[in-house]
């Protein structure tokens, strides 16, 4: 393992704040990799490269990249890594191409599958326990924050630290059995929700008695049906909205 | 003058739901608050944001498929609410939020096909770092205009469906609540139908229980 | 056979195959047949990451997979074989190794010369040259990325 060589912190800072715009020109054509040159740009100038070689270093990395966002600067960290190393573009192809699917594999169970609804699912057992809205809405916020910024701003340093070596290192973290405790937590959360609401006429206004049977009804139905029942269940409550408005027009 | 504020909030919250920071603000519980505080009603506000989130919990930004767009949807759904006077003012504000959401990813995903138009393609050319930082650029505030139509088409459809329903909504607030929360509930399942694995189902029903049990003690 | 799904994608294991496919067939090995990859321990490290522990990952070069494909195809376990390109997993079928199994085209992207079948799916003369090959090796080849999408069907990949 070669020494880390230092990366000037105002550079690692602008890359970091770049970051935060990693899917600003998301497209099915390279996906985030627009986004990754563009974050990566500020390195690749302190480098001092010019005309061709400058062109060729944003050209490889404008090439077709997509990972989870937050993960992605774990690549950015790495990329940031094998440039200063002077790796071959060869070495930096074949390290996007290996890196993409696991960052993106982790990010979706971790962070989309697991940690957004744990803290969305606490922050709404918060707003109908009648804590005060001000209090669900913060709540949701720090926690989701700070995995959100540790992710990104660990995950940097990580990857520069590691290189191409950051295989090992991601595992170590065991991200996945943590996903995992997670969504036990989730269930939970999800199963008090339901019951929360259920019992009626909270300080936020929750569900009148003569509406539990149904409410019960449409959880299990759910339970049993999965995501195909979403797209169904929105339509069906957007046009319930219309007839009812309409009858009620023709009624009145 | 709310209209055009809220019309600004909307195209910020769908920068925040991909294209800029993703700190999740345009989740619709944090919408909701903050759009209620934008038309003075903050209550009802987090109310049309609650119920929203709750039928977008199985809807995440992941990997560059379809999903429900939040942000604008729940701008809209809120000043729906808000401005539609009665009980059926909430019904309006979740179905617009369901609509808009709907709306949201259809433009998303041909913003996304446009995109690949005007961003630098390395397989075919050489690529300066100024193509990059204009084609990114570009489609930043392709974004933000994106957002900022799609709020203003959601408020004036709103605000012109609004009338009708305050005149033809038959029901009580509380039966409003009801049928809305029915919807709501069909997703709650589905979000556990997704984590459902092994002996998880024993979890959900202590779930369910713990908060049957919270719901009584409480006042 | 417990070969439950073959693949064609660029990006190998990842989000879609782990979550989409695999919790739907509930494979205990994936087996990803690269010469490049087959020969790097830093890259297979990474692949490695999208795989629950308790699931097996096997790296194989495509001769070595010609002569253990029977092998997978007979065991009990539960298998995804995964290529980079049609051309490997042609080398893989040819001669009726993988006889009467379907071959998923799950994602080949944009590249100057290729056409556009999906989104996920674009495909040059040599890719549908590699398409016909399967079909002769006695394979049915469709794209599709994720297990409840459509088919795309091979007329539609070849015109």
């Amino acid at each position: 393992m070669s020494v880390v060589p230092p990366l000037p912190p105002a550079v690692r800072r602008r890359i970091q704040l770049r970051a935060f715009l990693i899917q600003g020109s998301w497209n099915y054509r390279v996906m985030q990799g627009t986004g990754m040159a563009f974050a990566l740009l500020p390195l690749l100038r302190h480098l001092g490269l010019r005309d061709g070689d400058l062109e060729d270093a944003v050209g490889r990395h404008a090439e077709h990249f997509n990972a989870h966002p937050y993960l992605s600067s774990v690549a950015l960290g790495a990329l940031a890594r094998l440039e200063m190393d002077g790796a071959s573009p060869d070495t930096i192809r074949r390290f996007r191409s290996a890196i993409r699917g696991p960052l993106g594999a982790l990010g979706d169970r971790v962070v989309w599958a697991t940690w957004l609804p744990l803290c969305a699912a606490v922050g709404l057992l918060l707003y109908w326990a009648g804590v005060g809205g001000g209090w669900a809405v913060a709540a949701f916020l720090v926690l989701f924050s700070a995995l959100h910024l540790t992710l990104r701003f660990r995950g940097f340093r990580l990857g520069y630290e590691s290189g191409t070596a950051v295989g090992p290192r991601l595992k170590e973290l065991a991200l996945t059995r943590r996903a995992e405790r997670g969504a036990v937590v989730l269930v939970f959360l999800v199963g008090g929700l339901a019951g929360l609401l259920l019992t009626g006429d909270t300080a936020m206004g929750g569900l009148s008695r003569s509406w539990s049977a149904g409410a019960v009804a449409a959880f299990l139905s759910g339970l049993v049906g999965g995501v195909r029942l979403w797209r169904p269940t929105a339509l069906l409550t957007v046009g319930l909205v219309v007839l009812v408005t309409f009858f009620g027009l023709r009624a009145g | 003058m709310s209209f055009l504020a809220l019309t600004l909030l909307g195209a910020l919250l769908t920068l925040d739901g991909v294209t800029v920071g993703q700190f999740m603000v345009s989740r619709p519980l944090v919408a909701g608050a903050v759009a209620g505080l934008v038309v003075g009603d903050p209550v009802t506000g987090l109310m049309v944001g609650a119920v929203l989130e709750l039928f977008l919990l199985v809807s995440v930004p992941s990997g560059g498929g379809r999903f429900p767009e939040p942000g604008p949807a729940t701008v809209v759904g809120v000043a729906a609410a808000v401005w539609t006077a009665g009980p059926g003012g909430v019904a309006l504000g979740v179905a617009a939020g369901l609509v808009l959401g709907w709306l949201g990813a259809v433009t998303q995903s041909m913003q996304r096909h446009a995109n690949g138009r005007w961003v630098p393609d390395p397989t075919r050319e050489a690529v300066t770092p100024d193509q990059v930082a204009a084609g990114h650029g570009l489609a930043i505030a392709l974004d933000f205009a994106r957002g900022a139509l799609v709020t203003a088409v959601g408020l004036t459809t709103v605000l012109a469906a609004g009338p009708w329903v305050t005149r033809g909504w038959p029901l009580s607030a509380a039966d409003t609540r009801g049928a809305l929360l029915l919807g709501a509930f069909v997703s709650l399942g589905i979000v556990g139908r997704t984590l459902l694995a092994g002996r998880r189902w024993v979890v959900l029903a202590l779930g369910v229980a713990a908060g049957l049990l919270v719901g009584w003690v409480l006042p | 056979m417990s070969i439950v799904l073959l693949r064609v994608d660029e990006r190998l294991i990842h989000g879609q195959v782990v979550l989409g496919w695999g919790g739907e067939l509930h494979p205990s090995r994936y087996v990803v047949v690269d010469d490049e990859l087959a020969a790097s321990e830093w890259e297979q490290d990474l692949y490695r990451l999208s795989v629950p522990d308790e699931v097996a990952v096997v790296f194989a070069s495509v001769a070595d997979a010609r002569e253990a494909v029977a092998g997978w195809r007979g065991d009990a376990v539960r298998t995804v074989v995964l290529t980079r390109d049609i051309q490997a997993m042609a080398a893989l079928a040819a001669g009726g190794a993988l006889e009467g199994m379907e071959v998923n085209l799950g994602g080949l992207h944009h590249r100057p010369g290729r056409d556009e079948v999906s989104p996920y799916l674009f495909v040059d003369e040599a890719d549908r040259e590699a398409v016909r090959a399967l079909v002769e090796a006695g394979t049915v080849v469709s794209g599709r990325d994720l297990p409840g999408a459509p088919r795309v069907p091979v007329d539609q990949i070849l015109q």
